[in-house]
């Protein structure tokens, strides 16, 4: 497939001009770092305090941010398009990517990727490795499978909502902080949903359905049975939320009125 | 006859909502919004034939840029039709971009902060070009517009003219049969402009490449078009070949005059009286310019009278230039009496 080959003739591209920033690139994966040891620490700290959170322990909630940080990192690595308003619509660099003979969504996904981001897979793999093993989890032949396709539904969830929120743009340039606001509301659903109240459940699940990138899929590793309907809900809540979101672009594109000259 | 742009009624409007003043017309703008409709493209019909090289000309914001952009596949007609080289740009539009090439002068193609040979390695897998006429097509390109020493710099470290060689290069890595360029020679030099020039001929010669042109520099327009569309608040004023346009509009002649003393508008005017003259001030307030009907009786009446009552440093016959003629026709409108 040629989607697939001008993929790696990017990603080839790509790397060669990161390293000759190698600098840059390393205070990168250096703050990635950091901002996830940040987050591990404010766990560790709450559950200084108690030994349980709505029945989950420490090790359970440390697994499901293991697992968080590696669909996010997935989602990090190639939808970097927080700014797409300002450096594609109102910059009007989306004149450009329309006369190229390429779906414009993935030269988007192309041109903006941060595979340094994929590290955040390998601190997540380590995660969920280690509390898996203070829990005395057991690994069965099938679950790398199922990973990978938990994997791929939560990166889908934050992907959909992404590019739906990116393609407003396509109506309105205002600037507005709703992207940043997302972030925040997309890091609730590294926590065991059923700690929040009925309807911060419910929009976390059926709205904005962060829930499927970090507690619905671990509680399927985690034996959680209660949740394993949910679990396995979570492909095909990515496909739809991102293949409604790639629908609803592509109707912006239509609507796309150009920056003046 | 097969047309390979050929638009009818094309129409682009955009909406855009005026905000009250105050605040209290700021929270009546929550509620209602006042609506305003601007249509940038008016109705515009244009048929352009294979081997065609148009002028797209017209002033800032007469709706070049957005009619372009329609044919270009990336703004969508509000109404009317656009068929480009067959097909329909915004409804095929990743099978139709490939059948045309782009040059936006204040807009990059190539990727900032790589070598240009990169960029087009990029382009030729994205426009997936086979290797043999890549190498073969590439290399006559390059040679001809002299990039070849360029080729593996960054874009971010070459001037304006040697990075608009690469973009042209860049556009043409798949050998479109049709090419736009808008503003393709802006803030370049002389030099640069007459290469550009000469290579567009080039390739029209060589390839038949239909080439619609946008630009604000009309010797552009004199050295490679020998038609023109003239548009004019959405709507296309005039349409037809450059070489009309002069015969019809250029038939005056400007004396340029340099004072050895300053000189008023009045007093000037009091000494041609008589004869139909315009006369405008060049740069400073002793040079001034005198358009006349090209008749050397009058020509030679009013350098005698004016000779005869101011001293001269330096006197210029020149004719009105197309750029003048343009300018006329936007102030006049374009249907002339006589």
């Amino acid at each position: 497939m040629s989607y697939l080959s001008i993929f790696f003739q990017y990603a080839g591209q790509y790397l060669k001009t990161r390293l000759t920033y190698r600098a840059d690139m390393l205070v990168e994966i250096f703050s990635d770092l950091l901002f996830q040891a940040v987050n591990l620490i404010f766990i560790l700290v709450v559950f200084g305090h108690t030994s349980l959170l709505s029945g989950w322990s420490k090790d359970e909630m440390v697994f499901i941010y293991g697992f968080f940080l590696v669909p996010f990192a997935i989602f990090g690595a190639f939808f970097n398009i927080w700014d797409f308003t300002d450096r594609y619509i109102v910059k009007g660099e989306m004149d450009r990517i329309l006369t190229r003979p390429i779906h414009s969504l993935f030269q988007i996904i192309l041109e903006r990727m941060e595979l340094e981001s994929l590290f955040g897979v390998i601190t997540g793999l380590g995660i969920m490795f280690y509390s898996g093993h203070q829990l005395g989890l057991s690994l069965h032949w099938y679950d790398p499978f199922v990973f990978v396709l938990l994997v791929a539904g939560g990166a889908l969830v934050y992907a959909g909502i992404f590019v739906a929120l990116a393609s407003i743009g396509f109506w309105s340039d205002s600037k507005t902080d709703i992207m940043p606001m997302m972030y925040n509301i997309g890091n609730y659903g590294r926590y065991p949903v059923n700690i929040y109240n009925r309807i911060i459940r419910y929009v976390l699940t059926w709205i904005l359905p962060f829930a499927f990138v970090g507690v619905y899929p671990s509680a399927y590793f985690l034996g959680r049975d209660e949740w394993y309907g949910y679990a396995f809900f979570t492909p095909v809540i990515g496909v739809i939320f991102f293949g409604l979101s790639v629908v609803f672009w592509n109707y912006g594109v239509t609507k796309y009125r150009g920056a003046g000259n | 006859m097969d047309y390979i742009i050929d638009v009818k009624d094309l129409r682009k409007e955009f909406t855009s909502h005026s905000s009250r003043s105050g605040l209290k017309g700021a929270f009546r703008d929550l509620f209602t919004r006042n609506y305003t409709i601007k249509t940038a493209v008016n109705d515009v019909s244009l048929q352009i034939k294979k081997g065609e090289m148009v002028g797209y000309i017209g002033e800032n914001g007469a709706g070049k840029s957005t009619t372009i952009k329609m044919l270009t596949g990336i703004l969508t007609p509000t109404s009317g039709l656009v068929r480009v080289n067959g097909m329909n740009p915004h409804k095929d539009r990743e099978q139709f971009v490939r059948s045309i090439g782009v040059v936006f002068g204040q807009r990059s193609q190539l990727w900032w902060d790589i070598a240009v040979q990169e960029s087009f390695r990029l382009l030729k897998k994205v426009y997936n070009v086979p290797d043999e006429f890549y190498n073969t097509h590439m290399a006559d390109v390059i040679k001809t517009l002299g990039i070849e020493p360029l080729l593996d710099k960054p874009v971010r470290k070459l001037s304006l003219g040697q990075r608009m060689r690469c973009e042209l290069a860049a556009a043409l890595i798949h050998n479109p049969p049709l090419l736009f360029l808008d503003e393709p020679t802006i803030g370049l030099d002389v030099l640069v402009k007459l290469r550009i020039r000469e290579f567009l001929k080039e390739i029209n010669a060589k390839y038949g490449t239909t080439i619609l042109l946008t630009t604000h520099d009309l010797s552009d327009i004199e050295a490679l078009c020998e038609r023109v569309i003239m548009l004019d608040e959405g709507q296309i004023i005039y349409d037809g070949a450059l070489r009309k346009l002069r015969e019809n509009w250029g038939e005056g002649k400007q004396i340029q005059f340099a004072f050895a003393e300053e000189a008023t508008h009045a007093e000037l005017q009091s000494l041609t009286q008589g004869h139909l003259v315009l006369w405008e001030q060049g740069g400073n307030a002793s040079n001034w310019t005198a358009s006349v009907e090209n008749n050397e009786d009058i020509i030679s009446a009013v350098i005698g009278r004016v000779v005869g009552a101011k001293k001269i440093a330096d006197l210029k016959i020149v004719e009105i230039t197309t750029e003048e003629i343009i300018r006329n026709i936007y102030e006049e409108g374009v249907i002339r009496n006589g």
